[in-house]
């Protein structure tokens, strides 16, 4: 099964991928408006909120949690090792 | 030939997850490798030929689990109605690795930062199908109004409590089979109108 490389999340149903998509390897949630992928900076931005409002962390904790996950994701794999 | 050794390597690399599993489970994250390596009917070396580092074989344990639990969570979201069944089959999951959860959330500070970091992925992952049960519940007027993370932290919080002290509440037996419903009627009652 394949698993998001933005996010990680298990993409299992054609719903799941970007666009319906089965093919695209980033999921529903780590697409844009146009069907592209998000940026770094967009998905961390993203991720931040999404830990703050659903988890009430402190705004820093959560981006440092969010950039930690990211690291460990093969999409943003080059963004880290500039 | 060359795949059939693959596939032994595999498997060996297996059988130490599940020995290592096994060991951190009922002796914690400080537990000995050879211990393990008992545990696995290997030598110790053949643990360090897989896992040089111990922060490898954490991680790689971590990472095994939480992918495990995440798409146990992911299924469970996508077939789940209502607060009930979310909150039923979370406990539901959780109760199988029992063990194992209660060690990741007690003696967190003694794994890996990369550990620490798939571990906190985890509850962002039952956080993340929590608010969308609890957000299409509101709106149905079913639940009150609360917001996202107050309701998961005091779920979470009421999990977490009965866990870290379950030589207090259920020293002889699993805890989540025993105090599952009360936890989940008792959530329930506060959060629903």
């Amino acid at each position: 099964m394949k698993t998001c490389i933005a996010c990680g999340m298990p993409m299992k149903e054609a719903a799941d991928f970007a666009g319906g998509d089965p093919e695209k390897d980033y999921c529903v949630y780590c697409a844009r408006p146009d069907g592209t992928m998000q940026s770094f900076e967009e998905k961390k931005a993203g991720m931040t909120e999404f830990i703050v409002r659903t988890q009430g962390f402190d705004e820093k904790a959560a981006a440092k949690q969010a950039e930690d996950a990211m690291r460990m994701l093969p999409a943003w794999k080059e963004y880290f090792e500039r | 030939m060359e795949s059939k050794r693959q596939l032994q390597k595999e498997n060996t690399r297996r059988r130490i997850m599940e020995a290592a599993y096994q060991v951190y489970s009922a002796q914690g994250f400080t537990a000995a490798t050879a211990a393990i390596a008992k545990e696995a009917g290997i030598s110790h070396g053949a643990v360090f030929v897989h896992f040089p580092t111990l922060n490898e074989l954490l991680t790689c344990l971590t990472q095994d689990f939480a992918d495990r639990l995440g798409l146990e969570l992911h299924e469970l979201t996508e077939k789940s109605g209502d607060m009930e069944a979310l909150l039923k089959s979370h406990l539901d999951i959780l109760s199988r690795y029992e063990d194992f959860y209660i060690r990741l959330i007690t003696e967190k500070s003694l794994l890996p930062e990369d550990a620490q970091t798939i571990l906190a992925g985890l509850q962002t992952t039952a956080a993340y199908h929590f608010s969308q049960v609890l957000d299409r519940e509101i709106k149905n007027r079913t639940v009150k109004a609360i917001p996202s993370h107050m309701a998961f932290n005091t779920w979470l919080g009421l999990v977490h409590y009965y866990l870290q002290n379950k030589d207090s509440f259920s020293p002889e037996g699993p805890l989540l089979l025993r105090y599952g419903p009360e936890l989940t009627s008792t959530f329930l009652n506060l959060i629903q109108f």
